[in-house]
């Protein structure tokens, strides 16, 4: 156990990249609703099948709101995912279609996901002519490093094509352990074209699940702000809404609601 | 019979510049307007001797077909032209009188004017491409432009040849065409340094002299005197001599420094002071100047309107008299002056009047306002919407109809937003108008504190389309110090828009989205008013265009 905390040491040295097209209240650590499996390439450990329909308003500005639905499948230790999502008004927005395949069990998974987006010129449709389309292909995986202790990868847009997408998001490591009934994450992404140079992006958290109720608090930095999320489980379906504040932008809010995930 | 008798003996005995006789020295054959009683052609002496003219005979010959010649004039026993001096042969209205009144009707070119003596000589000057060579000496002079003289350059010039001898140039009947010394003032060329100098405060009048005589002219040998006409006589305001050398042909400039002056409308005049100038006439010049403000001033300026109206340019009387609108013109930077129409005088003192572009659309816009207050100038000096290297976009010029300036009004467009025009405030300064639709024919209104507003347009840019969006905003306070900042929608600061800046409660700047990676970012503007306290957030999203790396 000791030398597990040498790589998240390493992986402190070395923030989760934020998700543009399925971001959805969740700790970064465990992946849990299909939104997660989508946007970072990261499978659940369990076959449960699972329906989010989720709205994030970035940084409230009503002009720029995502709105998408999304489904995670498992059979034995196939994982597969589905998702369709729409940001922003008609001028700046978009409108993607993600699918994500892979494999997981409680020890490791790993996944890969797609995604194509097109210019959201009409209220909802892939069919304006002339909008600018772009695909990205990427994938992540986790692995259980010792009892308790999970370290996870995601490159989520290894292979682009098209149209650029609304946000850069390079390689994210990161690392999490379990610590009686609480999960501590941290994790570390890369920030494309940054000013700074090559520095990444750190963020850290936990998480404690309570019976049908979680928890959990988060920090990022560049600029340094937190944030606060909240879950309830009722039978399969879980409401969870997320609130991240930013010290100039403002706060952006994450909800939705799941039926299925976690047995 | 000698051969010469049987070709032409007038031909044959033609020179450029019979020896021993005097000769043609400048012929004005065709006068702007109706030639009739300005035509003149200019004998000249070189000899130090009084010649007498008594049987010369004065031929105007017609280029189109051979020896067509016709007399215009025969010198008489009392014609003489003095050593050195000269006899004009001319119409009526040339000045000064001619030594022989004659209305010669001479033909514009091709064509040409020869002078034969009573001992056989001829000189011969042609002018336009000629077929035939009895109509010029050696070839042709090129055709003198309406208005100007065929002129012997200089006055004893002997090359040859027509075309070498003769040049254009301003008529000048019996005088010099190149004087040996004559110092001139560059017409058109007299201004003052400001335009409109503030009443007691110093200024430049400038100006450019021009030596048009054969002799150079030493460094302080022309001394120029600048005086400012009044009803009793010329008051001398300021002396200085050229530094400059000039030779022949030189041009050189000069500013006077004056002393501050009187209020008013008034005319300075320059005059040079040379030494054997043989040509004073061209020794003064002469500019109407106003010192202080003219009696109607600009209040509120349209040049970007967004409804149709047209531009149109307020302005306020703001002398203690009645004032007729009529009597300015209305110009821009450049464009020539405009004048107003369809109004009704007098304007009243503190009283608005508006000069329109279009007084229909205007009227159509704005259909409360005084119509007998809208002007309508032609031609509309169109007014600039884009400030240049200077941040000038353009100039409102105020002048009298006599070209004396009233008011002039540099004006920047940065960061007034479309359609909005700028007004004077009660400080003198200029800013957008509180009112979007602007007060046409009214003071600026004071209007309740803006709600906070922070706009870019487009929210898109990017190839293929424009990569510059434009930043607006509305404050809720007169004014403000605004940040601007650009963020990725990570959250992370990535470029600053503008940097803190002082701007009036309404505004609009364009920026260019270059440099930036492609993707969806969130602009912000921060805001703070200028006095007192309070904080003004907003955020617009921007999608910047590309293809991915």
């Amino acid at each position: 156990m000791r030398g597990s905390w040498v790589p998240l040491v390493l992986l402190w040295l070395s923030a989760p990249a934020l998700g543009q097209d399925f971001a959805a209240p969740a700790p970064a650590w465990p992946p849990g609703p299909p939104s997660v499996l989508l946007e970072r390439g990261l499978p659940t450990a369990t076959a449960v099948p699972t329906f989010e329909g989720a709205v994030t308003r970035w940084h409230g500005i009503a002009a720029l709101s995502t709105r998408a639905i999304s489904g995670s499948f498992g059979w034995r230790r196939l994982r597969a995912g589905l998702g369709v999502s729409q940001t922003g008004e008609p001028d700046v927005g978009w409108t993607a279609l993600a699918v994500a395949l892979g494999a997981a069990d409680r020890s490791g998974g790993a996944c890969l996901r797609a995604l194509a987006r097109r210019d959201r010129t009409s209220s909802f449709g892939f069919d304006a002519t002339g909008a600018a389309v772009g695909g990205e292909v990427g994938g992540g995986a986790w692995v259980e490093a010792v009892t308790g202790l999970h370290v996870w990868a995601s490159a989520p847009q290894v292979w682009m094509r098209g149209a650029a997408p609304p946000l850069a998001r390079p390689l994210e490591i990161g690392g999490a352990i379990e610590l009686g009934g609480v999960t501590l994450w941290i994790s570390r992404a890369g920030v494309m074209g940054s000013p700074t140079g090559a520095r990444g992006e750190r963020a850290a958290g936990l998480e404690t699940v309570r019976g049908p109720c979680a928890v959990w608090i988060g920090a990022r930095e560049q600029p340094l702000r937190g944030g606060l999320g909240l879950a309830a489980r009722a039978g399969a379906l879980r409401a969870a809404a997320q609130l991240e504040s930013h010290p100039v932008l403002g706060e952006t809010t994450y909800l939705s609601l799941a039926l299925g995930g976690r047995p | 019979m000698p051969i010469i008798a049987m070709v032409s003996p007038l031909v044959a005995l033609a020179l450029c510049a019979p020896p021993s006789h005097p000769l043609i020295a400048e012929v004005f054959y065709d006068a702007i307007g109706d030639d009739t009683g300005w035509e003149f052609v200019e004998i000249f002496n070189p000899m130090p001797t009084p010649f007498v003219l008594a049987g010369a005979r004065l031929e105007a010959g017609d280029g189109a077909g051979p020896d067509r010649w016709t007399l215009r004039w025969v010198g008489t026993p009392g014609d003489t032209v003095a050593g050195d001096g000269r006899f004009v042969i001319g119409g009526a209205s040339v000045t000064p009188a001619p030594g022989a009144v004659v209305q010669l009707d001479l033909q514009n070119g091709p064509d040409a004017v020869r002078l034969v003596w009573p001992d056989g000589a001829v000189e011969v000057v042609g002018y336009g491409p000629h077929a035939l060579a009895e109509y010029f000496c050696g070839a042709p002079a090129a055709d003198a432009p309406s208005g100007q003289s065929l002129a012997r350059m200089p006055d004893h010039s002997d090359r040859g040849s027509n075309a070498q001898d003769f040049v254009s140039a301003a008529p000048s009947p019996g005088a010099a065409n190149l004087p040996r010394r004559d110092a001139a003032m560059v017409a058109g060329r007299l201004g003052l340094e400001p335009e409109q100098p503030a009443p007691g405060s110093a200024a430049l009048l400038s100006g450019a002299v021009a030596n048009r005589g054969a002799e150079p002219l030493a460094e302080r040998e022309l001394w120029l005197e600048a005086s400012e006409a009044g009803s009793a006589g010329d008051l001398t305001l300021a002396s200085m001599p050229l530094e400059a050398r000039l030779a022949p042909g030189d041009t050189a400039r000069f500013a006077i420094p004056l002393p501050g002056l009187t209020p008013g409308k008034r005319v300075l005049r320059v005059r040079m002071h040379l030494a054997g100038d043989q040509a004073v006439a061209n020794d003064g010049d002469s500019i109407q100047i106003r010192v202080g403000p003219g009696a109607l001033e600009v209040t509120e300026i349209q040049f970007h309107p967004a409804a149709g109206e047209g531009e149109w340019v307020e302005v306020r009387n703001r002398s203690d008299a009645p004032l007729s609108v009529a009597s300015f013109s209305l110009a821009d930077r450049r464009g020539a002056p405009g004048l107003p129409a369809a109004g009704s005088d007098p304007l009243a003192p503190d009283s608005l009047a508006i000069l329109v572009q279009d007084r229909v659309a205007l009227l159509a816009r704005f259909p409360s306002l005084d119509a007998t207050r809208v002007w309508q100038v032609t031609p509309w000096a169109s007014l600039n919407n884009n400030d240049d290297s200077t941040r000038v976009a353009d100039i409102v010029t105020l002048r009298e109809v006599d070209g004396t300036p009233c008011e002039r009004v540099p004006y920047s467009a940065s960061g007034v937003p479309s359609g909005v025009p700028l007004e004077r405030r009660a400080d003198g300064s200029w800013a957008p108008a509180s009112d979007p639709l602007g007060s046409p024919l009214e003071p600026p209104r004071s209007l309740p504190a803006l709600a906070g507003r922070f706009e870019v347009s487009p929210r898109r840019v990017g190839a293929p389309r424009s990569m510059i969006a434009s930043v607006g905003w509305d404050l809720p306070w007169p004014r403000g110090r605004i940040t601007v900042d650009l963020y990725d929608l990570a959250g992370r600061r990535v470029r600053q828009v503008m940097a803190e800046t002082s701007v009036a409660a309404r505004g609009e700047r364009p920026w260019q989205a270059t440099g930036l990676p492609p993707g969806l970012y969130v602009m912000v503007l921060l805001a703070h008013p200028e006095v007192g306290s309070g904080t003004f957030t907003a955020s617009q999203p921007l999608r910047i265009d590309g293809s991915a790396p």
